[in-house]
């Protein structure tokens, strides 16, 4: 493997006559080969009162194409031990799949049938909508993931807002025919992204692809804008023996120029153990088991999602210290906070540059949220030449706005000390 | 590419061995202590100590504080944690691989820690709240409450985090005496992993534990009595009923026991299993799975499914009736290959990071004393021929099963 960062390859990336975007990046050490597709369906386009269609065609998908029925399709999967995973998201859903490069083969075309040629077959569908409905209902079970719904709920004002899974209603809706038109109208080329990594060549990849993916046809539709909903604090009551608390605030979209130094700025801030708010949080006071604060994006909104699980108890005081850290970011990072963060960033890029499918999937979202797949040596160079001054100039400039805050669980008696916890409809 | 991979090894006058796998195209580099205590060498009164020692080792000695091995971890920009298992304890990080020996240093420093009593205080706090977290976790808890009764009083049954009562009775004292039982250099593997430089790293392995100790240490390894039947905990609040299935298993030293985790992937694998077709494929739940857990001196198939109260008893029959049926009818050639071919991709999906690598190759090594590669490991797991798992399967271990139960009631 090369060590001179220079020597780096850049990714192929071409857009194939139907619009499809491939983009592969060798990593001719490997045996693996990782590939990902993302296509630009999801939750945020799904049909009005048709909330869960794009997590049942996502399924729905899978159960069956060309000469081959369910079965004999996933066996088709099997035979080769190919590792298969995705899901269905807010914007986009993917496909993903794992397997020996040797089989590239025999492993794209299947990938390629699934959405060129799926059988949607009416016996399949009713399964495929009652496992959705099963996802929903061990949710229930999940206060953490619960949480996460309930925050995005409210802190978006776009239908990027709606759960990934769907909902009850939503679901009940769906019918085989709706789903069909919905596939007809969200599930195509244009707009999608093929994103490989591992011990192949290109040479040997484009054609197999070009042969596997040329023919795809079909329409997509276009992604609205994010949008950020006002502020607010709210409840879900539950029983759980932790409080379950999460918060949100828009933040710099990863990838840009503001992106890096955000991103620099948030790895001081939760980063690590020897991070700040693990420091004030945990080590110093013994409030919680789980503290974090990390970047999620929508394409043309970044934003920053914090979590902290602790007994009630502990709840004000958790919170008071999570939003004084969130408050004194504005004050700048010292020297060196900012070296061990850069530090850690640059190597972070190196391991994670060992993996193919964290490799494919880098490709992936740089594509559909930057337009471009941003090379090795570049993210290297922006991390490493950020400097203290621009750092806290912009920090200095973009205070952590007011966040959206939501609480699972059981509150406090006297509160979390934050404007009244008005108990939020349609969170429950 | 493993043939550009060596195996090192060599243990040190103090009783320490060292093992390492050394890949010249890697990028980075892992190191690993790995420490031959888990909560099976605990007995009852300090449930839950090797897990709370575990936390307590990164709160540092009389050269450096909890605050100086947090700041020194993200100068190496290291990739590390630590995890505690009924097996072991390992305390691990990745770092690009130039700097391999400083990583070396600081995990070294962790390994002898003072055990401050206002640490010890502190700490013992956010365990509590692990615990309280893992309270919210219907599976884990399930799993921590099965386990215990399966085993029946064999050490494999204890848990790993502990109780609320154990962990909040535990002194500072018995935490030290613990250690000075288990944490000596015979009974820890240190394991290296990816571009590192042999040479260097021994002689900082050896200058960093000079002082060490060694003394001997044993585990008690008894013939467990499972116990069979089906058992159930109500809890109001939940809204699903979370059931888990422990049968009787081979042990890690059990030459056939790839052949039982290709037996528990072809009957509980995430995709193309038995229990997918029969449960997951038909929407009667999103998780039905079956895998086989081998440790020393015993083994277990372990399973677990998620039911609508509604439906439960309906799905734990079909989930049993799959059991059954393959214990009865056995697995096809063509599955007994697919689930070949599975665990085979998985593994070489693993040992694309050196981390992956250190965590396969060092715990096998700490536990058979042998080592194996990603590729001698993919041969064994394809060379093992389906008659292996009807062997398994002519001892009828599914109609040993302990069943037991989480939820609304």
């Amino acid at each position: 493997m090369p060590s001179d960062p220079n020597a780096t390859p850049v990714p192929f990336d071409v857009t194939l006559s139907n619009g499809l975007r491939v983009l592969y990046e060798p990593m001719p050490w490997l045996p693996t080969l990782s590939v990902t597709l993302l296509m630009p369906f999801g939750s945020a386009t799904d049909p009005a009162e048709r909330e869960g269609s794009a997590n049942v065609l996502h399924e729905w998908l899978q159960r069956g194409a060309g000469d081959l029925g369910s079965r004999a399709f996933s066996d088709a999967f099997e035979d080769l031990g190919i590792r298969r995973g995705g899901g269905a998201g807010r914007e986009t859903s993917t496909l993903g799949l794992g397997f020996l490069a040797a089989d590239a083969a025999k492993a794209l075309p299947l990938l390629a049938d699934m959405v060129l040629r799926p059988r949607f077959e009416d016996n399949e569908f009713e399964p495929a909508v009652e496992l959705a409905r099963e996802e929903l209902r061990s949710l229930e079970d999940a206060p953490t993931q619960r949480l996460f719904e309930a925050l995005t709920r409210v802190f978006l004002a776009s239908p990027q807002r709606r759960s990934a899974l769907g909902t009850p209603e939503g679901l009940a809706a769906l019918t085989e025919a709706g789903v069909r038109t919905d596939a007809a109208d969200r599930v195509g080329p244009r707009g999608s992204i093929l994103a490989l990594a591992g011990g192949s060549t290109w040479e040997q990849l484009l054609p197999i692809i070009e042969a596997a993916f040329g023919e795809w046809e079909g329409n997509s539709l276009p992604i609205p804008e994010p949008e950020v909903a006002a502020t607010g604090v709210h409840h879900v009551p539950a029983e759980t023996s932790q409080l379950q608390l999460g918060l949100a605030y828009p933040s710099a979209q990863v990838g840009t120029d503001e992106g890096y130094l955000y991103s620099l700025a948030l790895n001081v801030l939760s980063g690590s153990m020897g991070a700040r708010l693990f420091t004030e949080i945990r080590e110093k006071r013994g409030l919680v088991y789980s503290v974090s604060a990390g970047t999620r994006a929508l394409r043309g909104l970044g934003y920053t999602l914090g979590y902290a699980g602790t007994t009630t108890e502990r709840a004000a005081e958790t919170l008071q210290v999570f939003l004084a850290e969130l408050e004194r970011l504005a004050e700048g990072v010292t020297a060196d906070e900012l070296e061990r963060s850069r530090t850690g960033l640059l190597s972070s890029v190196v391991m994670r540059g060992e993996s193919s499918g964290a490799t494919a999937g880098r490709l992936a979202s740089d594509a559909y949220f930057l337009g471009r797949a941003r090379t090795l040596a570049e993210v290297n160079r922006k991390i490493e030449q950020a400097t203290l001054q621009q750092v806290n100039d912009y920090l200095a400039a973009n205070p952590v706005p007011p966040p959206t805050i939501v609480t699972l669980g059981q509150l406090p008696e006297g509160g979390l000390g934050v404007p009244a916890a008005a108990a939020a409809e349609g969170l429950a | 590419m493993s043939d550009q991979l060596r195996f090192d090894h060599t243990v040190l006058p103090n009783g320490l061995t060292v093992i390492g796998e050394h890949n010249p195209r890697a990028q980075s580099a892992a190191v690993g202590y790995m420490v031959h205590a888990g909560s099976r060498d605990e007995t009852p009164d300090i449930a839950g100590v090797s897990h709370f020692l575990e936390h307590m080792m990164f709160k540092g000695n009389e050269r450096l504080s909890a605050d100086d091995i947090n700041r020194t971890f993200d100068e190496l920009g290291a990739d590390y944690n630590a995890y505690t298992s009924e097996e072991r304890t390992v305390y691990y990080g990745a770092v690009p691989a130039d700097r391999a020996g400083a990583l070396l240093d600081l995990l070294s420093e962790l390994m002898r820690p003072s055990l401050r009593q206002e640490d010890f205080d502190m700490e013992k706090k956010v365990i509590l709240e692990e615990i309280a977290m893992y309270q919210d976790r219907p599976a884990q808890r399930l799993f921590e409450l099965a386990n215990e009764r399966f085993w029946n009083g064999h050490p494999l049954g204890n848990s790993v985090l502990g109780s609320k009562e154990s962990v909040g009775g535990l002194q500072q004292s018995a935490m030290r005496a613990y250690f000075e039982q288990r944490y000596a250099p015979g009974n820890v593997c240190l394991v290296l992993a990816g571009n590192y430089q042999w040479n260097e790293l021994l002689e900082r392995a050896e200058a960093a534990t000079a002082g060490w100790r060694d003394y001997e240490v044993s585990r008690e390894k008894n013939a467990p009595l499972h116990k069979a039947g089906y058992d159930s905990v109500a809890d109001a609040t939940l809204n699903r009923r979370h059931t888990a299935l422990f049968a009787p298993g081979l042990a890690v030293e059990d030459p056939q026991r790839f052949a039982a985790s290709i037996l528990a992937n072809a009957i509980g694998d995430g995709s193309g299993s038995r229990l997918y077709w029969e449960l997951v494929d038909k929407g009667l739940t999103d998780s039905a799975w079956l895998s086989h857990e081998s440790s020393e001196g015993a083994g277990a198939f372990v399973g677990y499914l998620s039911a609508d109260p509604g439906r439960a008893d309906e799905v734990l029959k079909r989930f049993k009736g799959v059991l059954a049926e393959v214990q009865q009818g056995g697995i096809s050639a063509e599955e007994w290959r697919r689930s070949q071919r599975k665990i085979a991709t998985s593994l070489t999906f693993r040992a694309e990071t050196p981390l992956g690598r250190l965590m396969s190759f060092g715990t096998y090594f700490q536990t058979l004393g042998s080592y194996m590669s990603v590729n001698e490991m993919v041969e064994q797991v394809m060379s093992t021929p389906p008659e292996a798992g009807a062997e398994i399967l002519a001892e009828r271990p599914f109609d040993a099963s302990f069943v037991m139960s989480l939820g609304p009631g």
